[in-house]
């Protein structure tokens, strides 16, 4: 390997750890401040370094969707509900039954269990040790993705608008006052 | 950088958003964690995606957001309107249609 090479993938490995911390210690700070508004915080330190993780792999338009959608109207909807209903937490964390306990370690061992399955196979599977950007023209932006999205995936997409539209007519009704039985102290 | 460090990544970030639905009580941050879970099956999508050199996993990481977004507006607004007759958040306290 020439030095520049090595230099370049010495960076992106530099990159990536700093953005890959970012994303898990946002997670980590999410779920266990006790503050609603400092998870919210961290949940958009946590989304904008997924951003970047999104850039480097050459996922232009979905970086640019994740800020604008995640850490930007997503966020602001949080912020927006943690202001409404924000209370003091009494018992952040749920009771520890057994069956709850049993069932944290059954998951945290299947995830290390999937770890080291995903470590063990990285020589053998070609698909997991591939790192390069794939030889296809325009790969991730927006036209190419858009042009996608409007020719062999027209109907998921006009059915995903659906959905949006019914998630808002979905919320206006949950959250409407009823004047018929007498208006509600809020 | 390869494929399976960013499937680890994605790993990890899917065990703490799951870990955070299982222990905590507030809805408000349950949500979150269920933000935290669809963010790292997208994250999956888009590595996946690069190695197969396919674009159709960029588009299905779209619909993903598009489901979050709608998923995070109803599930808000039901905290709301159960906050507004409850006056909690706490998910160990609205437990009516417990057996």
């Amino acid at each position: 390997m020439n030095p520049a090479a090595h230099s370049a993938s010495l960076a992106e490995a530099i990159v990536f750890a700093i953005l890959g911390a970012g994303v898990l210690a946002g997670g980590l700070m999410t779920i266990t401040r006790r503050n609603p508004v400092s998870a919210v915080m961290s949940l958009v330190l946590s989304f904008a370094a997924l951003a970047g993780l999104f850039a480097t792999l050459s996922a232009h338009f979905l970086a640019v969707l994740q800020i604008l959608v995640y850490a930007g109207a997503i966020m602001v909807l949080f912020v927006f509900v943690v202001m409404m209903v924000n209370r003091e937490e009494t018992t952040p964390v749920a009771r520890q039954g057994l069956v709850m306990r049993a069932a944290g370690v059954l998951a945290a061992g299947y995830v290390f269990y999937r770890a080291a399955w995903l470590v063990g196979h990285e020589r053998t599977l070609p698909l997991l040790a591939a790192s390069a950007t794939p030889p296809v023209k325009d790969f991730g932006t927006v036209a190419s993705v858009g042009a996608l999205l409007f020719s062999d995936f027209l109907f998921p997409f006009e059915a995903i608008s659906l959905l949006l539209l019914v998630a808002v007519i979905g919320a206006v009704m949950l959250t409407r006052h009823f004047h018929e039985s007498g208006p509600r102290v809020s | 950088m390869p494929t399976y460090a960013y499937i680890l990544v994605s790993l990890a970030l899917f065990f703490v958003g799951t870990a955070g639905v299982f222990l905590r009580r507030n809805a408000l941050i349950v949500l979150m964690s269920v933000e935290l879970q669809l963010a790292a099956g997208t994250l999956a999508l888009l590595a996946f995606s690069r190695a197969l050199g396919d674009q159709r996993g960029h588009v299905f990481a779209f619909f993903v957001m598009a489901i979050a977004a709608a998923e995070a507006a109803v599930g808000l607004a039901v905290v709301v309107s159960v906050f507004r007759t409850r006056r909690t958040t706490s998910l160990d306290e609205v437990n009516d249609l417990k057996g």
